[in-house]
Parts: C-alpha cells; sequence; structure tokens
C-alpha cells in the first residue's frame, strides 16, 4: 500500500514538473490541482480515497483516448466537406458518437453478441457471476449480460420507433399548419397547448392503464405525447420560410401544398429539426425508461432496462451494483447523445455564445 | 396597474379554460375502455350480478355527461367519487398523500432553488473556463440520468456502505421536524440533483444573455467595475428569466416526484397513482392525474404571471 501512495505522488509531481518545464500551462494547472486535491483526500480517507481517486483519472482517460481516436477514424473515412466539420468536433461528441456506434452494433447484433437467449433460465435465481455468466443471474436465473445486450436492441428500438413516430406526427402537423395556416393553425396550436398541459408521465399513465400496454399502444401514446414539441419547433420554422419569396414564386407557378412541403420548405428547415430529433429522443428514451421501471413498458420475458432495474432492486440493498448497470446504460445513452445535440446546435450557430 | 390586473386575470381564465379542457380529456379517456369501468375493474371471472352492482355503485348506467358533471361538481369541492376497488371515497386514499408530495417538493425546492441560481450566475460569469465545461458535463449527466438511477446510487452509498440515512421513507404522523427532515432526505436529494442540474443551466443561459446585451457592453466600457456590472447592471433585469426559470423548474418536480416517490417508497400521491394504475382503479387514477396536471397548470401560469409582471414590455404586447 505504502508503494502505491509513494508511485501516486511521485507521478503527480514529475507529471506537474515536467508540464510546466514545457510550459503547458492548461494541463499544468489540471494536474496540479489534481495533486492539491489529492492531499486533501489523502489525508481525510487514506490510501483508499486515493484509488478511488486514480480509478476515477483512468477512466477519464480512457474515454477521451478512446473519443479521440475515433473522432480520428471518423475524419479518415468520412467525405472531405464532412471530415473538415469533424476535425472541430470537441472529444465530448467524439465520445457521444463512439457510444452511439456501440450501441447500434450491440442492439443490432444482440444476438450474435449475447452467449445466452433473453428469457433462458440457466441457474439458480440470483446466482453469482462465473465463467458462463459475466454478471451474475437475475431473480429467475436469466443471465444479466445477455439480457443487458438484448435491451439495447428492445428498449432502445422501442424509444426510437416511438421517437420517429412523435416527430413524424408533429413534423407532418407543424408543416401543414405553416403551408394552410388560418383555423387549422390555430387549431393545431390548441391542441399541442392542451397536450403539453398535462405532465407527460402522468398524461402516460393514465393512457397506459386504459388502453393496456402492447408494444404499439406504447409507441403511440408515446409519439402523441411528445409530438408537441416537434410541432411548435417545426411551425416556428416553417414559419419564416413560408413567407420567403421563393415559395411565394413557388406557389405562383401552381405548385400544391405538399410539393411545397417537400421540395422547398424541408430541405431548408433539415438542421433544426436534427438537433430536436436527438433531444426529443432523450426525453422519450427517458420516459420510456420510467415507464418500465413502473411495469408498464415491454412486457416480460422481453428484456428492457427499465424493469431489470425494478426487478433486481433488492440486490441494491445488498451493496451489489449489478442491478444499476441497465440503469447506467441508459443515463450513458442520453448523456451521450446529449452531448452530441449540444456539438450540432453549437455548430448551425444559434448558441454561440460570444 | 389596472392594466397589469386586466392582463394577469386574462392569462388566469384562460389557464382555467386549459385546466377544464384538461378534466374532459382526463374524465372521457376512460370511456375509450372496451366494455366500462366495473368489466375492467372487476376482470373476466366475473358474475353478471357483481359486475352489474359495481355499475350501480359507481352509477355508470346514466349517461357520459351527466357523470362528468357531477364528478366536475365533487372535483372542486374535494369529493372525487369513491375508489372502484375499496369503496371508499378517493380522497380519503389521496388527501394525506398529497399534503406528504408537496412536502417533499419544498423540502427539495428550498435547498435546490438558491443553490441552483447561485451556482447558474457562477458558471455564467467564468464561462468556457475550464470548472464551466465540467459543470457543463456533470448537469448534462444529471438531467440525462433517470430518476431512479440517481435515486438507486444514494441508496447504494449513503444507506447500504454508509449508513447514514434511511433508504425507505416511513412517515409516522408522530414524528419531529428533525427526524422527518432525516428520513426523507435522500428522496428529497435526488430531487434536488435533477432539479439543480434543470435550473442551473437555465440561468446559466438566461444570465448570458442579458450579458451579451448592448448596455452591458456599454456599461463595461465606461469602466463600471465587474461586480456593480451584475448587481446594479444585469441582475434587475434578470429577475424575470430567473423567476420562470424556477416556476418552470417546480413544475418539473411534480412529474420527478413519481419515480422517486416510487424509489423510496414514500406515501406520496405519486405512488398512489401507481398503485392504482397496476389496479386499475380508474376513480383513483382520474383524481391524481387530475391534481397532477392542476398543480402543473398552475405553476406554468406562475411563470408566466411572474414575468408579466417583472417585464414591462410584456404589459403592452404590440
Amino acid at each position: 500500500m505504502a508503494t502505491f501512495v509513494f508511485g501516486y505522488y511521485a507521478a503527480l509531481i514529475i507529471a506537474s514538473v515536467i508540464l510546466a518545464y514545457v510550459d503547458y500551462k492548461k494541463w499544468f494547472l489540471m494536474v496540479f490541482s489534481l495533486l492539491l486535491v489529492s492531499f486533501v483526500a489523502g489525508i481525510v480517507g487514506g490510501a483508499g480515497a486515493l484509488e478511488v481517486i486514480t480509478i476515477f483519472v483512468a477512466v477519464l482517460a480512457t474515454a477521451a483516448a478512446v473519443s479521440y481516436a475515433f473522432k480520428f477514424f471518423l475524419v479518415l473515412i468520412a467525405k472531405p466537406n464532412l471530415a473538415k466539420e469533424l476535425k472541430t468536433a470537441p472529444l465530448t461528441a467524439a465520445f457521444g458518437m463512439f457510444v452511439i456506434f456501440t450501441y447500434a452494433v450491440a442492439g443490432i447484433f444482440a444476438p450474435l453478441i449475447a452467449p445466452h437467449g433473453q428469457a433462458e433460465v440457466i441457474s439458480g435465481a440470483f446466482a453469482p457471476p462465473d465463467a458462463n455468466m459475466l454478471l451474475g443471474a437475475d431473480q429467475l436465473g436469466r443471465d444479466i449480460f445477455s439480457r443487458i445486450i438484448y435491451g439495447a436492441r428492445n428498449t432502445v428500438g422501442l424509444a426510437l420507433i416511438a421517437t420517429l413516430g412523435a416527430f413524424f406526427l408533429g413534423a407532418l402537423a407543424g408543416l401543414l399548419a405553416a403551408v394552410k395556416g388560418g383555423w387549422f393553425d390555430q387549431f393545431m396550436g390548441r391542441v399541442a397547448d392542451v397536450i403539453m398541459s398535462i405532465p407527460s408521465l402522468i398524461f402516460a399513465l393514465l393512457m397506459l392503464s386504459i388502453l393496456g400496454t402492447s408494444t404499439w399502444v406504447i409507441v403511440v401514446v408515446v409519439a402523441v405525447i411528445y409530438s408537441p414539441r416537434v410541432f411548435r419547433l417545426t411551425r416556428a420554422v416553417a414559419g419564416n420560410i413560408v413567407v420567403m419569396d421563393y415559395i411565394e414564386a413557388a406557389k405562383l407557378r401552381g405548385e400544391g401544398d405538399w410539393y411545397l412541403i417537400r421540395r422547398e420548405i424541408l430541405p431548408n428547415s433539415t438542421a433544426p429539426l436534427i438537433a430536436e430529433f436527438g433531444l426529443e429522443f432523450c426525453f422519450v428514451f427517458l420516459l420510456i425508461a420510467g415507464l418500465s421501471f413502473l411495469g408498464l413498458g415491454l412486457q416480460p420475458p422481453t428484456a428492457d432496462w427499465g424493469s431489470m432495474v425494478r426487478e433486481n432492486a433488492t440486490l441494491i440493498s445488498f451493496g451489489d451494483i449489478t442491478p444499476l448497470i441497465p440503469a447506467a446504460a441508459i443515463a450513458l445513452l442520453t448523456v451521450s447523445v446529449n452531448f452530441v445535440v449540444d456539438w450540432m446546435l453549437f455548430r448551425s450557430s444559434g448558441l454561440k455564445e460570444q | 396597474m389596472n392594466d397589469l390586473l386586466l392582463l394577469v386575470l386574462k392569462r388566469l381564465g384562460f389557464g382555467l379554460l386549459t385546466l377544464l379542457v384538461v378534466s374532459i380529456l382526463i374524465f372521457f379517456a376512460v370511456e375509450l375502455l372496451p366494455g366500462d369501468v366495473a368489466e375492467a375493474v372487476l376482470g373476466q371471472g366475473a358474475t353478471p350480478e357483481t359486475v352489474q352492482a359495481m355499475r350501480d355503485q359507481l352509477g355508470l348506467d346514466r349517461p357520459a355527461v351527466v357523470r362528468y358533471l357531477e364528478w366536475l361538481g365533487g372535483a372542486v369541492t374535494g369529493d372525487f367519487g369513491v375508489s372502484a376497488v375499496s369503496g371508499e371515497p378517493v380522497i380519503n386514499a389521496i388527501g394525506d398523500r398529497f399534503v406528504n408530495t408537496l412536502f417533499l417538493a419544498a423540502y427539495a425546492a428550498v435547498i435546490a432553488v438558491p443553490f441552483a441560481i447561485l451556482l447558474g450566475i457562477v458558471v455564467a460569469l467564468l464561462r468556457n473556463s475550464v470548472f464551466d465545461r465540467v459543470a457543463n458535463v456533470l448537469t448534462l449527466t444529471s438531467i440525462s440520468s433517470p430518476e431512479f438511477f440517481l435515486g438507486y446510487i444514494l441508496i447504494l452509498y449513503l444507506s447500504v456502505k454508509l449508513p447514514l440515512f434511511p433508504a425507505i421513507a416511513s412517515l409516522s404522523s408522530d414524528m419531529s421536524l428533525g427526524e422527518l427532515l432525516h428520513r426523507t432526505f435522500l428522496p428529497a436529494l435526488t430531487l434536488v440533483l435533477v432539479v439543480t442540474a434543470h435550473m442551473m443551466r437555465m440561468t446559466r443561459a438566461a444570465i448570458i444573455n442579458l450579458l451579451a446585451s448592448p448596455y452591458i457592453e456599454m456599461a463595461r466600457l465606461k469602466g463600471v467595475p465587474p461586480w456593480k456590472v451584475i448587481v446594479r447592471h444585469a441582475l434587475p433585469n434578470a429577475w424575470a428569466p430567473i423567476i420562470n426559470v424556477v416556476a418552470l423548474n417546480l413544475a418539473y418536480l411534480i412529474t420527478g416526484v413519481v419515480l422517486v416517490e416510487v424509489v423510496f417508497v414514500y406515501p406520496g400521491i405519486g405512488q398512489a397513482l401507481v398503485d392504482a394504475v397496476s389496479k386499475r382503479d380508474f376513480p383513483v387514477v382520474q383524481a391524481s392525474s387530475l391534481i397532477f396536471a392542476a398543480t402543473f397548470i398552475l405553476l406554468n401560469l406562475a411563470a408566466d404571471v411572474g414575468a408579466i409582471i417583472t417585464n414591462p414590455r410584456l404589459r403592452h404586447p404590440k
């Protein structure tokens, strides 16, 4: 233990001296403040606290390194225009893209990656981890690791379909409202107001208690609840476009509403809509996770992250973190999407602060 | 001043109208059930006699419009009818629980509001520094985590590994305030973490927006010291967005409270709603949904009215 503490401080001091010598001010400040923090933490918490800090820094450094490498990879394979944009992306955005990519792979190839089926009972309840089961078994003796992998397919897939539904409904209504105007516009606006004035989780609980929890009911209910956000944004963006001269010209040519929407308005409003898609996905994903945590999501034996947390929650009172892994998976994906959206919003100006 | 009153009244009227439409939605959503409430609650094994008995008890054989008007009339005076499962008045089941929920939300708000606004201002002043970046990543993480994730992490570290606070928030009426605050600390802290992150980000955005305006630049250029720029020039105009942020986040608390109550088995109205949903006890579901929606609308209304009062420009719409 003594060697660890000694090595820990020695490494930090040597690193800060080197950084001071080569005059990397920002990095020096970071390493040196870490050293000061470690002094306090070491005195208060002993070697244990230093170990926690080491693990934390190591995880952070690995994440940064992976994102850096992934960014380089993306720049290499992207087309020249896109590559230029990607080069300026912050590490957080690269990290987000990497996580999204990983989840996509896990979801698409779930049956190949997972060692066992999602509903397959292979051992006793709550069996501890072994060579066959990476994370142990759940309350019915199913492999938790396999269920987490399948969850990437089920939970994320469900959220994706619901988001697409919300987007389709909201964007269509918004575009039609902008093009048609008049009473249709007013009416859709009021409908959106009413839907948004009920808390989303409460509304979802009410509707699902009445209509039951089959997959398609969940998709439709969640899509309807979150479509007003998309509606408002699309209406606002499209509202600025319909007053342009080229729309007037297209109207004078005798083009119909559908042509206007498809060929004139949509191509000019993609940037804000794509960013909104990311944000919307986060909201929908968290709502679906909350619902399935409450037992109103995908029904068993389908593996689903929210309900997995609930089913294995008793393990937490024994100090076991396994039940938190699905919850962490939810949080990680949401954070990653947010990182990417942040970068896209920043890029399409709008949020460029001084 | 008269203008202001009229404007606030108009906004209030609009809020009431929204609430009316929402109540119609909540009541008639149940009519979408295949069959009716009695059949849905009792299930397929019920004999026609018991179904008929429940229909009589809930008065289901009268037209829906008549029942809606009675329900609404009762709801205004706090009478939400009787539970379909236990047969007791709904208000007995959720009245006390609503008070508990308000207590939890208030507890969280009292900690979160000053903390978040202060941090938000600090982060806005230090924008683009390392501190700001770290705060950005941390708040984003907190917002992106489901409430139950944060709740269980707190249970794991503050209740299981270090037994400081109880993991289950059981309440009784003869507890002292200190005991009560100690028992409900973890659920309150979970809410604080989520709401603080939201509020900080919104405060930061509002302040940065303000600091970019030309009159602040002017004040800086004529040599006003930085603290005076904030206190004398920026803050008076910042109240409007900050009040807005606070009201919107309190409204957000209302939804977050449901999941947190379930995690900590807190005897609140959110837990009652979830129980009623699983038992298909529709009168209780309707009543709690209406209470949640009314609180939500009220807080959004407060945000609007606060904005109107503090921002003279909104009083004279073009």
